[in-house]
């Protein structure tokens, strides 16, 4: 099973993070976005299967995104990728839709972890 | 010696208290520096509640300091400019300075055994010398601060810091569009008061306007020394009426006066201006102008008298 | 005078980081005074020792800046200031759970700066595989003018700093205030290697 992925964070550092962590298996179909902005453009003229999101970025942020996903209808699975790990942002990124939280910086066995748990791998 | 003992050794050695408490605040350990100051023996401090044992502590604020400690797993300070001291100890310079118990900084380490908080560990450093220092500093620069600003003979302002404090009223009267009024007096004929009386006899009477106008005052208006026997009054939110009314009663108190010197009485009488802040002025420096002219006026009519210009530059 | 200019890589590394600390810190934060911080980008920059006070930028109304140093292995060290805006100080003893009349203002201020310092400084160190010290707290001026001419009077022995600032805002308090960690630029080298090492294992 492949799967495409979008990944969206202002951080370089913190996008490479996440593709370190990904299974080979699902490190073949993977595209970039550096704000939430970009993230919308792309996911409007393409389909993704994975959005693996930040919050706290410029232009347009991670809760921005999600409000877009919602309004857009997008079937898309989201993970949140964040720094900011208060309980009630975790449950503010949930209930707008997102399948999980994870904590920076992500780690690889959890991530696998999450990807399991929603049938990806 | 085993590093151990070393450590032990030291620790008992320093200028500096350790005090080790369990998280139910019991004492764990001490060190020889907090056993000698507070003059308890150690088996009435071991395994005792650090509260049963310095009941001078405050409670609350402590257990809320240790909770920070606890809870974000983060060292915490005291300084002693902000609580002279938490402990009640002697200090070691009781002779030579007039502080009662030790000044403190108090530090809160927590005390991690494999990155869980076991212990918090106060540290306690007595600063005695440099509170005594610090003091002595505060009074002195506070003394210069105040001779700074007054006026050595009369002991109301002198005349740089009244300007300084006109410049700030005057602003502040054009920013918010507030009144503002200004009263400039003069005493009559003091050449020839000095003349007849001596210097002395003139000093006392510029103590004398001095100390009487300031009664006459608001706690708001700035009363200084203008110059050798000119005095000036800043009257914030005052409008012509009101200034004239001070200026009056300023007027008749001098007149009313009455000064003993080397069993003969001095009389005297001022000359007295009045100008209110003007849309022209730009400057606080055209209000002090304008005051100036009406006192010119008042003197050439006659002395013991008051003059005004209104908003509209008329006199009154 | 030496141009430190962090390259693309180092600044979004550095970014990075302060973005994960400034989150568990916050986290921590959070829990402990129990109401929500709200979380910004933190902005990373050169300063001069002329420029300082400008991009300080304490306004008319400041009210307070509290000063405490920081030092770890490997030469990390530097300096951070607190800066608080009057509106800020009101709750500031509700928001730490003390009794009004426990503590002064300046306790107050002085008593959270350390919690804000520290915290953040606790999980940036953990990331880099360093740990920090911390010097005691310091109310360096109660109001604004006292503020500049505490910084325009120094003659400073360095030229430029690296300046890092964080603004956090506690929602339920309307409280904000400013964490500015400026960095020596003895120091600045040191950070660099640092960045460098995480860098080279991606």
């Amino acid at each position: 099973m492949s799967s495409s992925i979008l990944i969206c964070d202002d951080s370089n550092l913190a996008r490479k993070q996440v593709l370190r962590s990904l299974p080979d298996i699902l490190s073949a179909d993977v595209q970039l976005a550096t704000n939430g902005q970009e993230a919308l453009e792309l996911l409007t003229s393409q389909n993704f299967d994975i959005l693996f999101l930040d919050l706290t970025m410029p232009i347009l942020d991670g809760l921005g995104v999600l409000q877009g996903i919602k309004e857009n209808n997008t079937n898309i699975a989201v993970f949140v990728i964040s720094a900011d790990i208060q309980p009630e942002m975790q449950s503010k990124v949930l209930s707008l839709g997102a399948k999980a939280f994870l904590k920076k910086p992500v780690k690889k066995e959890v991530l696998i972890e999450q990807l399991q748990q929603h049938g990806f791998l | 010696m085993s590093l151990e003992s070393y450590c032990a050794n030291i620790v008992d050695r320093i200028n500096t208290g350790v005090l080790i408490l369990d998280l139910d605040y019991n004492i764990v350990m001490w060190n020889r520096f907090l056993q000698v100051h507070s003059n308890k023996s150690t088996e009435n401090v071991i395994d005792k509640s650090v509260f049963d044992v310095f009941p001078e502590l405050p409670r609350r604020w402590f257990e809320r300091k240790l909770s920070s400690v606890i809870e974000l797993n983060t060292q915490s300070f005291c300084s002693w400019e902000q609580r002279h001291h938490l402990f009640e100890l002697p200090h070691t310079r009781p002779i030579t300075t007039d502080s009662v118990y030790m000044a403190q900084n108090c530090t809160f380490l927590p005390v991690l055994d494999d990155s869980k908080i076991t212990n918090i560990c106060l540290l306690i450093e007595d600063v005695t010398d440099v509170y005594h220092y610090q003091t002595k500093l505060n009074t002195v620069l506070e003394q210069l601060a105040l001779s700074n600003r007054i006026d050595g003979l009369t002991q109301i302002f002198n005349r740089k810091h009244w300007e300084e404090c006109l410049a700030k009223e005057f602003s502040r009267a054009r920013r918010y569009d507030h009144g503002l009024a200004l009263i400039m007096f003069d005493l009559d004929c003091f050449k020839l008061l000095n003349d007849t009386f001596g210097h002395q006899g003139g000093d006392k009477v510029l103590i004398k306007v001095a100390s009487l106008v300031q009664t006459l005052l608001r706690a708001c208006d700035i009363f200084g020394r203008y110059g050798g026997e000119e005095f000036a009054i800043i009257l914030p939110e005052t409008d012509l009426t009101g200034a004239l009314d001070v200026a009056e009663r300023v007027r008749r108190s001098i007149a009313e006066m009455i000064v003993e010197f080397q069993d003969e009485i001095i009389h005297a009488s001022v000359s007295v201006g009045v100008a209110v802040i003007n849309p022209a002025d730009t400057r606080y420096e055209d209000l002090i102008s304008n005051t100036d002219i009406a006192l010119y006026k008042a003197k050439n009519a006659g002395r013991n008298k008051v003059f005004a210009i209104n908003e509209l530059d008329e006199f009154v | 005078m030496s141009n430190f200019n962090l390259t693309e890589d180092q600044q979004d590394c550095l970014q990075e980081l302060i973005n994960v600390a400034m989150g568990q810190a916050s986290d921590q934060l959070a829990r402990y005074l129990d109401t929500f911080v709200y979380l910004k980008v933190p902005s990373i920059e050169q300063v001069s020792s002329q420029s300082l006070i400008g991009t300080l930028n304490p306004s008319d109304t400041t009210v307070a800046v509290v000063s405490q140093g920081f030092f770890g292995y490997e030469g990390i060290r530097g300096e951070a200031l607190l800066i608080y805006q009057p509106k800020d100080s009101d709750k500031l003893a509700d928001l730490l759970g003390y009794e009004p009349d426990e503590l002064s203002v300046e306790e107050q201020i002085i008593d959270l700066s350390s919690i804000l310092t520290t915290t953040f400084l606790n999980v940036f160190a953990s990331q880099i595989e360093n740990q920090m010290s911390y010097s005691a707290p310091r109310l360096l001026a109660s109001h604004k003018g006292a503020i500049s001419e505490h910084i325009e009077q120094q003659s400073y022995n360095w030229d430029l700093a690296l300046k890092v600032k964080i603004t956090y805002q506690v929602t339920d308090y309307s409280f904000n205030c400013d964490m500015v960690l400026l960095i020596p630029e003895s120091a600045i080298v040191n950070i660099t290697d640092v960045l460098d090492r995480i860098l080279a294992s991606f």
